[in-house]
């Protein structure tokens, strides 16, 4: 049994933390999240444990995590439910060839580039007990992904959802996301299978029959709560309580599958119809408790894990940074040249960079499979939350400089005038 | 405009002394067909040859070596009277009792007891493992103990035995006259490898 004392106290202060910083965060126009991140961070040994580590024992002793831990997974499988949901396959369907294009190119030129480094950082900050492919292929599905909820924050925030480079960067992170979670899908089944010495095929097979189920046979299910939302124009707490126990559900199958519980809730959030009406009525039920009070508890537990003492000294400072950078040049690099070379103009291509490089908490959700898999060392882990920090909080303000407010609504006006323009572009007159 | 010029190359009709493009079925047809293959040729320098390149490194990775594993949960087998009779020898004693973890990044680590989340760090060369333990509140109440005194951890990784173990001695810094208490230390979690090699 928990100490209820000793959780209730962790609860309260990671809350009245999280808090704190997410508003102090606001003030400096970052979203609340990247406050949120920053405050699991001074919870931890990082800051808290390093300056008093009599209050941080009392407040998190070791043996208390567990109880931390649960509760913040709970937070993170019906989040990941709710990514699954809010992403809208018409958003992948629509986009012409630069979303595509872009797209793919932002998911390879990082993996290659976090690969190419794996072979520099491999001997330095793993052990012989990680196979070097299984590492390389983390790392490149580590930094390859996109914050697709963060984005979209950002995005609302400046009011750019509806512009070009607003609705290009949304197609392109939820390919993204889609793409890295299958990416990483594949990547923890290989280690899984080999700890555990089940064949792949075994694995594959199971997922593949479990996708078709869901999709042909739970699907149906579901659109009955999108027809009784229409009547009635709300869903009972027993529909409600129906949809959380099939997301939870889910989660379980893929985790006795040999995958991760967090693929099975965002699989379930996946197939849920797509009324928009519908959505944000089953975003809006659960979002409140998972953004209000879980998530925080999520972002503590990756404070209490990330230990910024481990990188230690000159050079694994000198790691950390390659990695920054690495994860920079990859992510914004990748994506600004892939949507200039597709006709996209240079600033607004680097605006789309800069959007694709947000990480945020879906990075941090990444990287807590890898170190509870133990494909990445603790060290290793702490350098990839500072990444995932760093990336996520230069977006608003790299964000501002490329394309200042007046830019936007000056791209957006064009944007309408477009079909206009393209009939009546003039050429350079015969002879000059 | 990006990288290339989607127009340019396709019909145009006069009006007065300026070639302009207008949308008649031959410019679309064009238009379609150079925005095809441009997507083609930006995908197979974008993307396909990087999805080469990234085959070529996981090749050439195989052959990497990291250091070798030593995180995990170590069972200690140590003679606790000889070790008694060092200076903090019983608070070292008492700390062994329910042995260690190592939490392994490449060739550093960090040592914890059970009821010190990071009592030393450490460094792996090879298979032989170097740690220094700090002092706990609890050794200072030793006597001829004191927040000065450290206590050497010095051994050998056997890598060979079916359970991995660690051999070596344990000494107390600044004590001449002390001599190295043996111990042995065999890992409980017996992790393989992740993943595919």
């Amino acid at each position: 049994m928990p100490n209820m004392f000793t959780l209730v106290l962790q609860i309260a202060v990671v809350l009245g933390v999280c808090r704190l910083v997410g508003n102090l965060f606001l003030k400096i126009r970052q979203p609340r999240v990247v406050g949120e991140m920053f405050a699991g961070i001074l919870l931890g040994p990082s800051l808290l444990g390093w300056l008093a580590p009599r209050f941080s024992a009392v407040v998190f002793p070791s043996e208390s995590l567990g109880f931390l831990s649960a509760l913040s997974q709970i937070g993170v499988i019906v989040f990941m439910f709710l990514v699954g949901l809010g992403i809208n396959p018409k958003e992948l369907k629509s986009q012409g060839h630069s979303a595509v294009l872009t797209s793919h190119v932002s998911i390879t030129a990082p993996f290659v580039l976090a690969s190419f480094l794996a072979i520099y950082l491999y001997p330095r900050l793993s052990d012989n007990s990680v196979a070097f492919t299984s590492f390389a292929l983390f790392m490149g599905a580590a930094m390859s992904i996109t914050a697709f909820p963060v984005l979209a924050r950002i995005l609302t925030e400046r009011n750019m959802l509806q512009s070009r480079l607003g609705t290009v960067a949304i197609a392109c992170a939820a390919v993204d996301d889609v793409t890295g979670w299958c990416i990483l899908a594949y990547i923890v089944l290989l280690i899984r299978a080999a700890n555990t010495g089940n064949p792949v095929w075994l694995t594959v097979g199971g997922l593949i029959a479990f996708a078709l189920i869901m999709i042909y046979g739970v699907q149906r299910l579901v659109r009955r709560f999108e027809s009784i939302y229409r009547e009635r124009g709300q869903l009972s707490d027993n529909l409600m309580a129906l949809i959380l126990l099939l997301a939870l559900g889910s989660a379980l199958c893929t985790e006795w599958l040999g995958i991760h519980l967090l693929f099975g809730s965002f699989l379930m959030g996946a197939i849920m119809p797509r009324d928009t009406k519908f959505v944000r009525y089953v975003l809006d039920r659960f979002e409140t408790i998972v953004v209000t009070l879980l998530l925080p508890l999520f972002f503590a537990f990756t404070g209490l894990r990330t230990n910024v003492g481990l990188v230690k000294g000159s050079e694994m400072w000198m790691y950390c940074g390659l990695i920054v950078l690495v994860a920079t040049v990859g992510k914004l690099g990748g994506s600004m040249v892939a949507s200039w070379w597709a006709g996209m103009p240079l600033r607004e291509a680097a605006g789309l960079g800069t959007l694709m490089n947000t990480r945020g908490l879906m990075e941090l959700v990444i990287l807590n499979i890898g170190l509870d898999i133990k494909v990445i060392s603790p060290a290793l882990f702490s350098m990839m939350v500072l990444m995932a920090l760093a990336t996520t909080f230069m977006t608003t303000p790299v964000l501002e400089v490329i394309c200042p407010d007046r830019v936007i609504r000056g791209e957006a006006e064009a944007a309408a005038r477009e079909p206009l323009e393209i009939k009546q572009m003039e050429l350079s007159p015969a002879g000059d | 405009m990006g990288a290339l010029d989607l127009f340019a190359g396709c019909p145009t009709v006069s009006m007065g002394d300026k070639q302009v493009q207008v949308e008649t079925s031959a410019w679309k047809e064009c238009l379609v067909t150079k925005s095809n293959s441009r997507f083609a040729m930006a995908y197979v320098f974008l993307v396909a040859l990087p999805v080469l390149g990234l085959a070529g490194i996981l090749r050439s990775g195989r052959n990497l070596a990291a250091p070798i594993s030593v995180g995990g949960a170590w069972e200690v087998q140590v003679d606790a009277g000889k070790l008694a009779a060092l200076p903090c020898g019983k608070s070292v004693a008492a700390d062994l009792a329910t042995g260690f973890a190592i939490t392994q990044s490449g060739k550093n680590f960090t040592l914890s007891f059970a009821n010190r989340p990071a009592a030393s760090t450490g460094v792996l060369e090879g298979t032989r493992v170097g740690a220094t333990v700090s002092p706990s509140a609890v050794w200072a109440s030793e006597p001829g103990c004191g927040d000065h005194r450290l206590v050497s951890l010095a051994a050998t990784v056997n890598t060979q035995a079916n359970l991995r173990s660690l051999e070596g001695n344990l000494t107390v810094n600044d004590c001449p006259s002390c001599s190295p208490v043996e111990f042995r230390a065999i890992r409980k979690d017996q992790t393989g490898s992740k993943g595919v090699h």
